[in-house]
């Protein structure tokens, strides 16, 4: 399979690069959305959550690809669950056991990876069908995609909410701190703007 | 025969990945669960000496308090003596849960000697709303509990929070986690008082 996956010219970059902007989960599909509304109140849980996302989709990718010409049509959906709900769940220990603080401030959010949709829809799409490489730079290009959206997220709620980015003071002594940007709906509020924003960005002249 | 044929045919890959997976994470979880009970063993020593600083040590009764918690069931608490250098009691202290507004809130808290004011109190856990409900955390709110009666607390909207005394100002804008906090102390309190003051652990009957 792999011979079949480089066959292709510019396979292994369009893997890597697809998710980054063309096929950013979260600007362009608006896939995942759960994490984007709601560990985005800083920029240090979400580029935890982030990388827990990244762990995740690498791991499940690859298992997957690994076992794709076994797959029965009927149970690939148990099949990628169970895989996904592995990796979360060592995720989820691991965060726990090296990075306590985190893995309170993110809560329930770390075991709601497995109902992440673009998990599941990265190793229905790709890994279940290309092979390790492919599906190696696929999972590493989106999440890599879905971390710098949750990032961007976060970054301008947290300035916005309190003045600050990763406890550096960045606005000025006067500022006074826009709490709602805390709240779901600053959530709610960024999301969009920065979703007209892509749009705005990605407009193409009609003909 | 034939039936039980089919079921492996069908299954093998996912009972076999169930078993994988299934060590996968017993090991993991071997690995890393002395490292994640010791965090949060480490995390109440942490909150209970900066509550009660004279203390240096603190022991577990024989017996755990059995109480009715808020939801009126039976519970079991913990409750640690603490001791000085000179081996003298200068406090309790007391792991307290119950729902706040958005998951349960627990804290750890600390009292006198003889149970007749409360040391202060910290937050274990809590998934209350970055900043409004997660003020029930800031000093300024826990402060007014430093010095009150270990007793029945009231939760004011308006008062003065310097005064020390039964009542405890609400924070604006988070008047279920103030009244959570009220609510969890004043269960907890009552009753491991009450049950301490039977077993002659505290009051005239001391040991």
């Amino acid at each position: 399979m792999a011979k079949n996956d480089q066959r292709q010219p510019g396979l292994y970059r369009r893997a890597l690069l697809t998710g980054l902007w063309q096929e950013n989960p979260t600007f362009r599909l608006l896939i995942g959305m759960c994490p984007p509304l709601a560990v985005t109140t800083a920029v240090k849980p979400a580029l935890t959550m982030g990388l827990s996302v990244i762990f995740v989709l690498v791991c499940s990718n690859l298992v997957v690809s690994l076992m794709r010409n076994l797959l029965k049509p009927h149970l690939r959906i148990i099949m990628f669950t169970l895989t996904i709900a592995t990796f979360v769940t060592i995720c989820d220990l691991y965060l726990k056991a090296f990075q306590p603080q985190m893995s309170e401030i993110l809560g329930a959010y770390v075991p709601l990876i497995i109902v992440n949709c673009l998990i599941i829809f990265r190793a229905e799409a790709c890994a279940s069908k290309c092979g390790l490489v492919v599906s190696l730079l696929d999972a590493v290009g989106m999440g890599s995609g879905f971390t710098i959206a949750l990032c961007v997220l976060a970054g301008v709620r947290e300035l916005l909410a309190t003045g600050r980015i990763f406890e550096l003071q960045v606005m000025p002594a006067g500022f006074v701190p826009w709490l709602a940007m805390q709240m779901p709906v600053g959530a709610f509020v960024t999301l969009g703007l920065l979703l007209g924003l892509a749009n705005v960005v990605t407009r193409k002249e009609p003909d | 025969m034939s039936k039980v044929k089919h079921f492996i045919q069908q299954s093998w890959l996912l009972l076999a990945s169930s078993f994988c997976f299934g060590l996968l994470i017993a090991i993991t979880n071997a690995g890393l669960s002395p490292r994640i009970v010791q965090n949060e063993i480490n995390k109440r020593n942490r909150m209970v000496g900066a509550l009660l600083p004279e203390a240096r040590n603190f022991i577990a009764l024989d017996a755990p308090i059995e109480i009715e918690s808020l939801q009126g069931k039976k519970q079991k608490v913990e409750v640690y003596k603490a001791v000085s250098e000179a081996n003298e009691c200068v406090g309790w202290s007391f792991n307290a849960a119950g729902p706040g507004f958005a998951d349960q809130i627990v804290l750890v808290v600390a009292v006198d000697a003889n149970f007749e004011k409360i040391a202060s109190f910290d937050v274990l856990s809590s998934s209350e709303t970055p900043g409004f409900g997660d003020q029930i955390k800031y000093e300024y709110y826990r402060s007014q509990f430093k010095g009150a009666p270990a007793g029945q607390l009231k939760l004011v909207s308006i008062g003065e929070p310097k005064i020390i005394d039964s009542q405890i100002v609400g924070i604006t804008g988070a008047t279920v986690s103030s009244g959570a906090v009220v609510d969890i102390l004043n269960t907890f309190l009552g009753g491991i008082k009450a049950q301490m003051k039977e077993k002659g652990l505290i009051g005239d009957g001391k040991e």
